[in-house]
This record gives C-alpha cells, sequence and structure tokens, in this order.
C-alpha cells in the first residue's frame, strides 16, 4: 500500500547508498559518541590531517540518549567504537560485555587509574562541576559570591539555586556522589537536605541549569565547567565558580565493540585518540585531559581554571559511584523529588 | 438521515473482497504498531529473577508513584479541557461566522504543530520568566515554573490537534436543518446545544481524546517548565534516558495505554449516537454574516492567535538580537550556523516530510474508510490499533522500533537507518491524531450514499471514488500538511532512529543547544519555521496555478 512512485526512488537510493558501503567498507566506521558538536568536528578535523584515508561517521546524542540507543540495539550493535562517553555509564555490565579489550598504542600515556584493569575502555578527557554566579541577578539582588557548596548553604540564597536532578542527567548525579565520596555518606544527606531548603529547581539536565542562571533566571546554577566557559564566551554576565572543597567530575572513555566488523579499521582510529595532535587539540577543548601534554587555552583561565587542573579536582572513586547509584538515587528521589 | 453505525451486513460477493482489503490495511498496523509494542510490552516483564509482575508491582507499590500519577491527571484534565474549549471556539469561528482573514488564523492555529519544542520552551521563558519581558517590564512577580506553567506550555501545544479536529467536525452542516430549527424559533444558543453540539459529538470526544493522551505522554514541556512537578512522562524519561532503566521506563509505558484502551470502547458509544451530516439532498450551510457574533468571535480569535503568535514572535526577535536580554542591539550572529553538515538534515527533513505526507494519507485514508465504512468484525480491533500510538511515548515507539527492526531476519531491517523508516516512524507515531482527523471528516458523509450507488449497480469502489473521496479531499490534504508539519520538528522517537547519514533538523538544534549555543538554536528552529511556512505557500499557490482555487492547505 505504500507503493508508487516515492517507493521506487527510495529503493533506488537504498540499492545505491548500498553500493556506495561496498566500495567504501574497508575504511568506514561508524563512532558513537557524546562529545559536545562544537568539540567533535574539531576533533574530526586533526583527525583527517593524521588519517585521511579514514571515513569515520559519527552520532553524536548526550549520555542517557546513547546509554538507551546502545543498550536497544545491543543484539545487532551498529557502530565499531564508542567515543568520549562517560565513564560512569561505560562500567554499566550490560555495556561492558559489548566491549573488546583492546590495547591501543601509547596507552601507557594514560594513568592506571584512568583505564579499565582489564582493557575494555581508557578514558582520555573529562568534565567538572562548577557553578554559573549571575553577576547582575547578584547585584541586583545584593548576594555575596559563593565559592564552596557549604557556601550554598546560607539562606540568602533561597530559591537562587537550580541544579541538575541526578535521576535524570549524569552531571547531577556526579555532584551529588562527589558530596557524598567527600562527605561520608552521613554528613553527605545531611548536607543535602540542608542544601534542598535553598534549591530553586531541579532541572532534569546537567547545562540548562548554567543556561537559566546565564538567562538571569536564576542567581547560581550548579552545572559543569566547560558550558560555563562557553556562556561566558557567548558573552553572559557569568563567573564560574569551582567549589573549593573540590570538584566532582566525570571521566569519558574510548572503547572498542566486540561486534565490530572492521576492527583494524576502528583500532587505527583508538590508536589515533592517544596521538599527540588528538592530545594537544583536546587541550583546546576540554578542561580535563587524563594525558600530559598540550595546554590549556587562554579563555578557560580567564575564566578561571588553574593550571593545575588536579589541585581543584575532587578524586572521584568512579567504581563507588557506579555500583551506589541505584541505591543512592532511589534515596535522593525519595527524599526530595515528590 | 441514518445512524452511521446501521450499516447492513456486506452482501456475499463483497465479502472476499472485504476480507482483502481489510489485511491490507491491517498489516502495515500490526507491523509499525502492535509488532514493536509487543517488544515494550515483554520488556516490561523482565526482571532480575526471570519474567513476572516484579516490576509493575515495585512502580504501583510506591508512594511517590502515586503522587506522580496524581499530578499526571491534575495536569491533563485541566489541559485538556482548556485546550478543547478554546479550540472548539476557533474553530467555530473559522467554520461557522463571518471573521475576516480566515486562511491566516489557520495558519496561525497550527503553528505550533510546526515549531520546534526549543521554541515554545525558550519562549515562555523569554516572556513569563523570572527575567522575562513581562516580569522585567511590570515586575510583575509571575512564576512559571511549576504547574501553571506545564498546563500553558501544553495548551499551546495541544491547541493546533484539537483545533484540526474540531475543525473537520464543523466544516460540514446541512443548512435544511438549520432552517427548520429556525422557523421553529430555537434560539441561538438552542440551535447550538440541539443541533450543533450533537453533530460535532464525536469530533468533540476525538478532540478530547487527543488531547489527554498528547498531553499525558509529553515530557518536554514538563522538563523545560515543571521544576520539580513530576509526572507519569518526565518518570519514563527518568528510567529510559536517566537510568536507562527500560523495565521500569516500559511499566510506566504500558499504564500510559490504559486511556487509548478506555477510549476505545468508549468510542462504540459515541459513534452510536453520532449523526452523519452529509446525505443525498443537504445542502450545504452558507454563513450569514452577523455584525455581533462575527465581532464576538473575532475578538476571541485575535486573543488566541495572539498568545500563540507572542511566544513564537519573541524567539523570532531574540534570535536576531545580539545577547538577549543584556545586548540589545539586532545582530545575525546566530544565524552564521557552524553546526555539522550545515544545512543538509533541513534536505533530509524536507524529504522525510514528504515521504510520511504521501505514506500517511493513504495509509490513513485506508485505515479510516476501513474502520468507518467497511464495517466488520476487524473494525474495532483496527480502531484500536489506529488510536493506539497516541498513548505512546514518543521514546518508548522508537525503542520498540529498535527492538522491533534492528534485526537482520526482519524485513523492515532492509530500510532500517535510512529516510525511510524514519518518515514510517513519524506515520505511525502520529497515526492517531491523523485517524481521527480523518474518521471525525468520514462520519458526516451519509452510508446512504453507498446504499444509493449500490442500488444503481455501482460498487463500494466507486461509490468510494466518486462519492467519499471528494468529500473526504479537503481533510486529506491538511493530513498531508500535518505530518509534513510533524516530521519537520518531532524528536523523541526520531532519536532512536538517526544515524550519522540520516542527520535531520530537529536533530541539529539538539546538537546546538547540548553544546550550549542556545541562541544559534533558536535561529535554527527559525529557520525551520520559515521553511515549512514557504513549502505551505509554494503548495498553496501550485494549487491555484493548477486551477484548485478553493482549495485550503489547513482545513
Amino acid at each position: 500500500m505504500h507503493g508508487g512512485t516515492c517507493g521506487r526512488n527510495l529503493a533506488f537510493g537504498l540499492v545505491g547508498a548500498m553500493a556506495l558501503a561496498g566500495v567504501a567498507q574497508a575504511e568506514t566506521i561508524t563512532v558513537y559518541t557524546s562529545y559536545e558538536e562544537d568539540e567533535l568536528a574539531a576533533f574530526l578535523e586533526e583527525m583527517k590531517q593524521d588519517l585521511p584515508d579514514l571515513d569515520v561517521d559519527v552520532l553524536r546524542l548526550s549520555t542517557g540518549d546513547l546509554q538507551a540507543r546502545i543498550l536497544a540495539e545491543s543484539a545487532n550493535p551498529q557502530h565499531d567504537v564508542i567515543w568520549g562517553w562517560a565513564v560512569t555509564s561505560m562500567v554499566d555490565p550490560r555495556i561492558l560485555e559489548l566491549l573488546e579489550a583492546y590495547e591501543p598504542a601509547n596507552l601507557d600515556r594514560v594513568p592506571a587509574r584512568f583505564r579499565d584493569p582489564e582493557g575494555r575502555w581508557f578514558a582520555v578527557t573529562g568534565y567538572m562541576a562548577a557553578f554559573c554566579v549571575n553577576n547582575e541577578v547578584l547585584k541586583a539582588k545584593n548576594l555575596p559570591m559563593p565559592t564552596s557548596w557549604e557556601d550554598l548553604l546560607d539562606p540568602v540564597y533561597e530559591g537562587e539555586i537550580v541544579m541538575p536532578n541526578p535521576a535524570s542527567s549524569g552531571t547531577g548525579y556526579l555532584q551529588i556522589a562527589s558530596i557524598l565520596q567527600m562527605k561520608g555518606e552521613e554528613a553527605g544527606w545531611e548536607y543535602l537536605r540542608g542544601l534542598d531548603k535553598n534549591i530553586a529547581q531541579y532541572i532534569k539536565s546537567g547545562s540548562r541549569p548554567c543556561n537559566s542562571a546565564s538567562q538571569g533566571e536564576y542567581a547560581i546554577g550548579a552545572s559543569f565547567a566547560l558550558r560555563a566557559i562557553k556562556n561566558i564566551a557567548e558573552g553572559y554576565p557569568i563567573t564560574m565558580v569551582i567549589p573549593a572543597e573540590g570538584a566532582g567530575n566525570e571521566l569519558e572513555a574510548n572503547a572498542l565493540m566486540a561486534s565490530s566488523d572492521n576492527k583494524e579499521a576502528a583500532q587505527r582510529f583508538l590508536d589515533w585518540t592517544l596521538s599527540d595532535r588528538a592530545v594537544d587539540t583536546y587541550y583546546d577543548w576540554k578542561e580535563i585531559v587524563t594525558v600530559s601534554g598540550g595546554a590549556m587555552p587562554e579563555n578557560f583561565k580567564a575564566a578561571g581554571l588553574p593550571d593545575d587542573i588536579g589541585s581543584v579536582m575532587w578524586d572521584m572513586d568512579f567504581a563507588w559511584s557506579a555500583e551506589n547509584r541505584d541505591r543512592i538515587l532511589e534515596q535522593w528521589t525519595a527524599e526530595f523529588d515528590n | 438521515m441514518a445512524l452511521s453505525g446501521a450499516v447492513a451486513r456486506p452482501p456475499r460477493h463483497d465479502r472476499l473482497p472485504i476480507a482483502l482489503v481489510t489485511l491490507a490495511v491491517a498489516a502495515p498496523l500490526l507491523l509499525f504498531i502492535l509488532y514493536p509494542l509487543a517488544f515494550i510490552l515483554g520488556r516490561s516483564f523482565v526482571t532480575e529473577t526471570g519474567l513476572g509482575f516484579a516490576n509493575y508491582a515495585r512502580m504501583l507499590g510506591n508512594e511517590r508513584f502515586l503522587g506522580i500519577l496524581a499530578n499526571s491527571f491534575a495536569v491533563t484534565l485541566v489541559s485538556t479541557v482548556l485546550a478543547v474549549v478554546l479550540a472548539y471556539l476557533f474553530a467555530y469561528a473559522i467554520q461557522r461566522t463571518a471573521i475576516p482573514w480566515k486562511g491566516f488564523f489557520r495558519l496561525v492555529a497550527i503553528v505550533p504543530l510546526f515549531a520546534p519544542s526549543l521554541v515554545q520552551a525558550q519562549g515562555l521563558v523569554l516572556l513569563f520568566g523570572r527575567n522575562g519581558l513581562i516580569n522585567r517590564t511590570f515586575d510583575a512577580g509571575i512564576e512559571i515554573y511549576g504547574y501553571w506553567g506545564i498546563v500553558i506550555a501544553m495548551v499551546l501545544y495541544v491547541f493546533p490537534y484539537a483545533f484540526l479536529i474540531l475543525s473537520a467536525a464543523l466544516a460540514v452542516a446541512d443548512a435544511r436543518i438549520y432552517e427548520s430549527a429556525e422557523m421553529l424559533g430555537a434560539g441561538g444558543a438552542r440551535v447550538f446545544r440541539t443541533v450543533t453540539l450533537p453533530a460535532t459529538r464525536y469530533g468533540l470526544a476525538a478532540a478530547i481524546f487527543v488531547c489527554f493522551t498528547l498531553v499525558i505522554t509529553d515530557f518536554g514541556n514538563p522538563m523545560v517548565i515543571g521544576a520539580d512537578y513530576g509526572v507519569l512522562a518526565t518518570e519514563v524519561y527518568n528510567q529510559v534516558i536517566g537510568q536507562a532503566n527500560f523495565e521500569r521506563g516500559t511499566v510506566i509505558g504500558m499504564i500510559l495505554l490504559v486511556p487509548a484502551a478506555i477510549a476505545a470502547f468508549g468510542e462504540k458509544y459515541i459513534s452510536a449516537r453520532q449523526f452523519a451530516v452529509v446525505g443525498e439532498q443537504s445542502r450545504p450551510l452558507a454563513i450569514q454574516p452577523s455584525p455581533g457574533r462575527d465581532a464576538v468571535f473575532t475578538a476571541v480569535v485575535v486573543a488566541i492567535a495572539l498568545a500563540i503568535l507572542a511566544i513564537v514572535a519573541i524567539v523570532v526577535f531574540a534570535s536576531f538580537v545580539d545577547l538577549w536580554p543584556y545586548r540589545m542591539n539586532l545582530s545575525l550572529r546566530h544565524y552564521a550556523f557552524d553546526v555539522q553538515n550545515g544545512i543538509e538534515p533541513l534536505w533530509n527533513s524536507i524529504l522525510i516530510g514528504l515521504m510520511a505526507a504521501a505514506i500517511g494519507v493513504v495509509a490513513i485514508t485506508a485505515s479510516s474508510y476501513m474502520v468507518e465504512k467497511l464495517k466488520s468484525a476487524a473494525s474495532r480491533p483496527l480502531y484500536f490499533v489506529s488510536i493506539l500510538p497516541a498513548a505512546v511515548p514518543g521514546m518508548v515507539l522508537g525503542l520498540g522500533y529498535i527492538l522491533a527492526f534492528n534485526n537482520p531476519a526482519n524485513p523492515v531491517y532492509l530500510i532500517y537507518g535510512t529516510l525511510l523508516i524514519i518518515a514510517i516512524c513519524n506515520v505511525y507515531h502520529y497515526h492517531a491524531q491523523a485517524f481521527l482527523i480523518s474518521s471525525t471528516s468520514l462520519k458526516q458523509i451519509s452510508p446512504t450514499f453507498d446504499e444509493a450507488s449500490a442500488t444503481l449497480g455501482g460498487s463500494r469502489f466507486d461509490t468510494f471514488r466518486k462519492v467519499t473521496l471528494p468529500l473526504l479531499a479537503p481533510t486529506l490534504v491538511g493530513i498531508a500538511v500535518f505530518f509534513f508539519m510533524r516530521s519537520m520538528v518531532t524528536l523523541s522517537a526520531v532519536i532512536f532512529l538517526i544515524t550519522p547519514s540520516t542527520q535531520v533538523a530537529a536533530v541539529s538544534v539538539l546538537l546546538l543547544e547540548d553544546r550550549g549555543a542556545t541562541n544559534q538554536a533558536a535561529a535554527f528552529s527559525v529557520c525551520i519555521m520559515a521553511v515549512v511556512v514557504a513549502a505551505l505557500l509554494l503548495t498553496h499557490m501550485a494549487l491555484r496555478l493548477a486551477g484548485f482555487r478553493n482549495v485550503s492547505l489547513i482545513r
């Protein structure tokens, strides 16, 4: 019933596409990533210089969308490589069983604690929690500039703080997990109860709290550093504040799919992600790079990041975050999301 | 005037062709709606200890869940009532009064159908947010985030769907009845209550069903404007996207199907009382100007149109401003798109929109004709399947499509990863809404036509071609437009089906938004809307050149 010319044209198109795919197959791989679109474009441009004969088809989805997509497709995966994707999601046992251990060239550049002991993934970049504080709102409401999570308990901020909902946002979860790790569970939950009194909204995305603060809707949006840096570049009157206790963070890992039928090309790509050129480019775009080399760009420093990023980062226990996720989210939603 | 339900049993020689047609209509419905949903149903029973009801017990036995359920109903019932009342007034003004500029107001009514979801979210915040235009200008202290924010956003979002159905319901009327009523001395209110309202009973029920299911399955509006007001659809999002827990997400997906099941049973009761409006002797109603009535309805229509336009206009305006609300000088900088693939995804979307329009018109004509005119034992089950997708959140449908069709053993796998499967997914995602617009129109066509042509020796096919199709044509044009528009902006199911080579425009908006370039995302959204309006104008002009003078693209 769906016949007619429309169907026929499509059939032709399909045959054409298949033929093309057949010709180029040896050097085409499909990569799923959560790198933001502008970062991705910059990385791919550099990659073309080193690997001109490799066609990389990239699908970019947010961390949560991508996890749903990969799991739903797991009976017949459509991609060869996972690139730049949250470690907390990567260590989901349902994901791990889809991966194949691979030791890329230069793997020793990545400190051991940033890779899977069984070799299934390695993390090269990451992002960290930060507050976006709107200067104009602070001035208009005569509020002090916060410097730490502890400051956010001050009753003057009541109804002026937005943060991501950890049940729907990975950024939200890393913030909660870092607080529970830093303070210990008991004191951590007590802190979250105090913080809850000042929270206007738990927003269901990791970047929207910063955007909301940037637009002047609220004074403070708990989000991540790169969003603050990009919003400052866009011109918004905000200050990036790295919480003094140490910033919770998430790493972005790369992995090879066991199902890939083009492993040789996929491995070349993974090797490239640890090459000098790749690492240099990471430094241009990411606040956390686990491999030494490169230098932090000026606008990152201008926004308030120190040269030694390690000095402001909380040393996250990613295994703990992953193992306790269900339990923490259950308790969190029961207490704060009803 | 005959009851539309009272069609005589088809003569024996008709039965085999009817069975074949039924099969041809049922097959795609089963394949593209029920089959993917079966996988979702299956998933909801998967537990750590094998198959069972543990997920249901766990979700339903949770006090928090009951709160969310209550929230969902509080939002859905109020939004539905408001949207249907406003849409009825709007449709009545368009179809039954002599207000000016009907073509323009029709277009305005359906703007939310082709506005990317970002536009509505941004528009509400820019207008009513804490730092929005109204609060800054008047220091009004309006708090948009929360219950009323969701309701306002939902009413705007579902208004066009209700309008399209009610407009189809009010489009045709038999002048003779109105003349008799007038001769008998009935006043305006009485005529409305005893003639107009009963004649639109089915359309009204359809509009209520469509609004109800759209609101209860939408997670976009509550996510952006709802603050911490949790509803069922955001809980599906939390489970599926936030925590990758398909089992719990699909449980809620299954619970959301209950309204569709109730509606399918209720339909029998409502249809039995629906009179066909257009019989072989009916005369179309000629609208006489009436200054008082027309002034009142013009005011109502202008007020609603302003509300819809204000939201879009402020986003369009902000997209041309250097940095809203801090640097208000005009600038084109947000239109220098530096998103991957540039505007190529826009072409993909247009192609998908055209395919969805073509496939959709055929599919909808077939299924609604089958259910409404070829009454058979299969009609009721087919009706249920036809309206079922309304109750399925797009995210759940998208998941179902992957689980069902990402399988080399399934013939549909041949088109997996192409634009075509996205178009098909769009058609079946919005099948219910289009089906109800079409069946509302079909219900008004009296079955006496079939009987008459049968007596004259004509076949059902002749009647369909010479009588039903011409009467239905204006609605079908509208349905093609509807599928085109939705295809340009829908995201929730599509996101599961796009591949690196089948990127669509709505995803470009999402990519820009996700990387923090919200202003560029708004500018891209404006381009999408401009493309839709341009496509409408071009089609309109092409139809005029081809000699179709009185065809309205939106009924």
